[in-house]
Formats: C-alpha cells, structure tokens, sequence
C-alpha cells in the first residue's frame, strides 16, 4: 500500500512539476490571477442585515429605523444578546445600528445626535454600500432645521468599520480568489491525469496490474491533494505579501479548511474523470462545474442578493463554503461556530464525492 | 511459481455495432508460447482483453488453473503480465522512472527487483539508454521498455497485445529469444500478431478471423493440413474465396 502510493506520488509529482505548462498552471497562473483578481468588483447590495439597538421608548429613533428598512435595502436582524460587536462578530448581522444610551430624542434635544453605525467590512463593496445608504437615509429621515445647514445637520453619524478599516476590496478578493484558484488547479490537474491515462493506454497497464481499486484511486488522488495544499500556501503567501491581506484567524483553521476544501474538489475531479474518455472531455466536464461553482460561490456576488432558486443551488458549491471559511478566519480571526458548521459541510462533501466515484470507477475498459 | 493454464469456452462478445468476438474456445496450457495469429479486426485484441480481465465476456467463460488445478480468476490475476497493444508507457518519464514506477506498483522488495532489473536491461540492451524518456525511444526500444515492465515481476503468465508490431527485424529477433527464454521457465505466453513469420516461432498457433478460431495447433501440422507453406496463404486463400 505504502510503495505503491509512493511509486504514483513520485511518477505524477515529477510528470506534473517536470511540464512547463504544468507549472506554469500551478506556480505562476495563481499569482497572476490573484493580481488581476485582487481589484474589485462592486455591484449593487441587497439585502443587508441589520440590527438596531435603541431604547423602547425612544420615538426619533424607532423612526430613523423604520426608514432604514423601508428603503428596501436592509433586512431586520433581531437585537439579542446587548453586544452589538458579537451580532456582526457571529456572521448575524452585517450592520448594526446603535441610538444613543438615553434616547435620540433627548441627545437631538441638547444638540448633541450621535447614530453609531458597525459595518462588517469583510466584503468591502458590501461595506462601502451599507455607509453610503446609511448616510442618505440619516439626511432624509431628520428633517432640515429651518436653517440652511445641510441635510442630516441634526444627527451624526458615526460609522465604525470593523475588519477591514480601509474598506479595500482586495481585502475580501483575495481570500474568495484563493478559492477559486485552488479549486481550478486540483480539479482540472486530478481529471486531467486520470483522463490522459486513458487516452494514451497507460491506464489498462494500471488496471491490469494487481492493485486494488482503493490503491489506484488513493495513488491518483494524494499527488493532487498535495499540490493543492501546495497552491493553497503560495496563494495565501502570495495574498498576504502582494496585497497585505491580514490574516488574523489561526493557521491551524486555515489548514483544516483547506485540506477539507482540496480532498472534496480532487474527488469531484476524479469523479469528472470517471465519465471522461480523453483529456478534452475532462477538461470541459471541469469547466461545466466551475463556472457555476465560482459564481455561484459569493466571491464576486453575494449570496443573499440571489432569487432563492439559486441560492439553493449555491448551498451544492463547495466553494461557497471555502470562501466563507477563509474569508471568516482571515479577516475575522475565526469564529468557532462559522468554522466548524462550514468544515462540517465540506467533510460531508468529501466523503460523498469520494463514495461516489470509488463506485463509479470500473477496473474495466467498458 | 504456479504453472499458469488458461481456457477459454465460447466467448462472445459484441463492441458497439460489431460482433469482435463469436464464440471463440481456446486452450492456453502452461508453458507453452501460443500465438493468436490473424488479420486487423480479427478480435485478437479484444480476446486478450477478455483474457486479462479487462473486458467482461457477453457469454462464454474464462478458467484459469494453476498447476493443473482449476483456481479463481481473481487469484490468477497477480501473476498475470498484460502488455497492452497501444502506447501504454509514460512520454515524459525515463526508462529508470518507469522501471522504479513498476517496481514499487508491484512492491517488488529490492533482492528481486535489482539483478531482476539488470537482466532485463543487459537483454534489451537498453541500459546506455535508462536516462532517455520514453517519447525519445525508438520504436523498438519503446517495445522492450513495455515489455520490461510488464516482466519486473516474473509472472507466470505473460499475455502480449502484438508487441512487436512496428519493431524492425533485429529487435524482432531478440524479443522472440527472450520469449524463448521465458517459456523455458514455465511461462505462459499468449502473443497476439499479424506478422505470419511469427507464427512460425510459437509452441501454437490459433487462427483468428472475424471473431471465429479457424484452426488451432502446433504450426507445423496445422500448415501440411491447409496444404501451404505459410500462414499468410491460408488468410489471402480465404479472402479470395469470399470475394469468389
């Protein structure tokens, strides 16, 4: 079992790492696309969870906030707990809203109107959005004073940007492109080299030889778990130094979601390769699952904004889960909720495509 | 090492549109070198897949028995060597890398695989070469490199997918005096070919032809029975009867 994992480790290790477009796809591709990618992409938000804390018998307050969520942008998040940071910190609430301790009526009052605002700016275009609605709805919810002050005079407001102080979308770019590029890498690599098997021969030589079928499936696979843990550094380190993306979670969570995260797409790259016959059809058959993958991933469109047909179709994206997990540990230290919920998913995805394409895989040429 | 027999009772079997098989009963006995001699499309590959396990047969059986007594194909498969007709070596990887990539496949400890290796690289003479990838070989040498790793392990059966087609006549030589050697230790050798002149070499030879064994035997007798001096006649014979 050993030697013969060893003997595929060393055979595809120096047939992928000895090809100069295959290094080029695994070394130099990601940092590129890392650079282009690493530049934003910002589209309209929607469907922004907020929370509001104010005191029950504060009416300007209730009123500011009865406009925020009849401006068709923000969803209500219930107030629990009396920490606002914990709502945002636990994934609750993507912007929360504070009123001052005795009321905005009586602060209006003295002359003194102070609205706190949180924004999670883990997704910045998303970040940028909940200030710039926040502002305008704050200037025409206080009516202008019979002065001729500007609008909003009245109430200031005071917006703390939490995770990514700068608002820099590469901030949050970064850690969905990560995904992306090591989802690409491992699944085309892994059905590519199962597929290039079978088209020049070599795979009846493999299937005639007294092998198991877990031994042949394990010496295709491990090579490309490792090298996708491999991209997985040299983005991260790439990520980290072109861009100065903190990385505040622990490594460790880091580890456990990408190797999670590199086993479940090498086995959806193997199972692409179990309905290929030659190298083109595994590549479109990667193709066919990346597209939807990455868009339906959150990287470049949130989630939420998608008509709930598709966002039931995102909860099948292992990369949805990946991004969600690197950009939480990452820009947000780790919550320990979110990283053991999203690992979870991805485990069972693992251990599915796993299953099903050890069933799948014939030790026959039919 | 197991003496290796393998029989085959009325295969069938159908590939797509085509009948690549009909019916078709062989004795393969132990130490023996059998040919299965016949045209393109005869079905010689397909048999052989039938006969390695890669193809699962429509109808018909394949036994297998070791030293005389009937065994599961399953316990026959280890000692099984099957060269492939196609390319089935890797372009970028060297002569070495494919003898190390085999050895460990087959978990060869090191006291087999060493002078097994050295014996098999003076015989080939393909040791100046061990350093040159795949994709540089000649065609011949690319013959020998897949036929030696098929025999890393010494199997006690060989079964060869028309090894030497495209090997010029010296190599073709040397290839056949290391069947010869082979089949001098109780090697089962099925070869598969669609050079006639190598019939002529075989312990037996079994004639295919559009999925149907047209006869079968020692070469020699089965020659004075169809009255001609060589194997190619008795294909070009039939052809004209048929276009007649």
């Amino acid at each position: 079992m050993k030697t013969v994992l060893m003997a595929f480790l060393r055979k595809e290790l120096s047939q992928a790492l000895r090809d100069p477009r295959m290094r080029v796809l695994l070394f130099v591709m990601p940092v590129i696309q890392m650079a282009v990618f690493g530049y934003a992409i910002s589209t309209e938000i929607r469907g922004i969870r907020l929370a509001a804390f104010h005191a029950p018998n504060d009416a300007t307050s209730r009123r500011l906030v009865d406009r925020f969520f009849a401006s068709g942008w923000f969803l209500p998040v219930p107030a629990e707990g009396g920490d606002p940071f914990s709502l945002i910190q636990a994934g609750k609430a993507d912007a929360v809203l504070v009123a001052p301790e005795h009321g905005l009526t009586r602060s209006l009052g003295r002359g003194a109107g102070e609205v706190q605002l949180l924004v999670d700016a883990a997704n910045a275009a998303k970040a940028r959005a909940v200030e710039a609605y926040a502002r305008s709805i704050i200037a025409a919810a206080v009516p202008r004073p019979s002065g001729t002050g500007p609008a909003g005079q009245g109430i200031a407001l005071d917006v703390r940007v939490l995770y990514n102080p700068a608002m820099e979308s590469s901030v949050f770019m970064v850690p969905g492109v990560m995904g992306m590029i090591v989802c690409l890498v491992t699944i085309v690599l892994t059905s590519m080299s199962l597929a290039r098997e079978k088209e020049t021969g070599t795979f009846e030589t493999i299937i005639a030889a007294p092998l198991s079928v877990g031994e042949i499936l394990l010496g295709k696979t491990v090579p490309f778990i490792l090298l996708g843990l491999a991209d997985c550094c040299l983005v991260l380190l790439a990520g980290t130094l072109l861009f100065s993306v903190p990385s505040r979670g622990p490594l460790w969570m880091l580890a456990v979601a990408s190797a999670a995260f590199v086993v479940t797409t090498v086995s959806v790259g193997t199972l692409i390769s179990t309905v290929s016959r030659n190298q083109q059809q595994a590549m479109l058959g990667s193709f066919m699952f990346l597209f939807p993958a990455n868009l339906l991933s959150g990287i470049m469109f949130p989630v939420e904004n998608m008509p709930p047909a598709v966002r039931w179709a995102a909860y099948f994206d292992p990369l949805k889960y990946f991004v969600t997990l690197v950009r939480n540990i990452m820009l947000k230290g780790g919550d320990p909720w979110v990283f053991v919920s999203n690992v979870a998913v991805l485990a069972l995805m693992a251990v599915l495509t796993a299953a099903l394409s050890y069933r799948r895989f014939r030790r026959t040429l039919e | 090492m197991a003496a290796i027999g393998i029989s085959a009772a009325s295969i069938s079997k159908r590939l797509g549109r085509v009948q690549a098989l009909d019916g078709v009963s062989l004795e393969f006995a132990a130490g023996t070198i059998n040919g299965l001699i016949g045209p393109d499309g005869a079905g010689k590959t397909t048999l052989m897949r039938v006969l390695a396990g890669l193809l699962r047969p429509d109808s018909g059986t394949v036994s297998c028995s070791a030293d005389g007594v009937a065994t599961p194909f399953s316990e026959v498969r280890p000692a099984l060597a099957y060269m492939p007709q196609a390319a089935s070596l890797y372009p970028d990887l060297s002569v070495q890398e494919h003898l190390d990539f085999f050895r460990d496949l087959y978990s060869l400890p090191e006291a087999v695989y060493r002078p097994r290796a050295s014996e098999l690289l003076a015989i080939t003479r393909l040791e100046p070469f061990r350093d040159r990838r795949a994709s540089q070989l000649s065609g011949g040498m690319y013959k020998k490199l897949g036929l030696m790793c098929s025999l890393l392990r010494s199997p006690s059966a060989l079964l060869l997918d028309e090894p030497t087609n495209g090997v010029d006549p010296i190599s073709r030589r040397e290839f056949w005096d290391l069947l010869y050697r082979l089949a001098g230790q109780r090697i089962l050798v099925v070869i598969a070919t669609a050079y006639m002149d190598e019939a002529e070499r075989c312990s037996r030879v079994h004639l295919l032809d559009r999925g149907r064994v047209l006869s079968s035997g020692e070469p020699r007798q089965l020659l004075a029975a169809e009255g001609t001096a060589g194997f190619d006649e008795v294909f070009i014979r039939r052809a004209r009867q048929e276009a007649a």
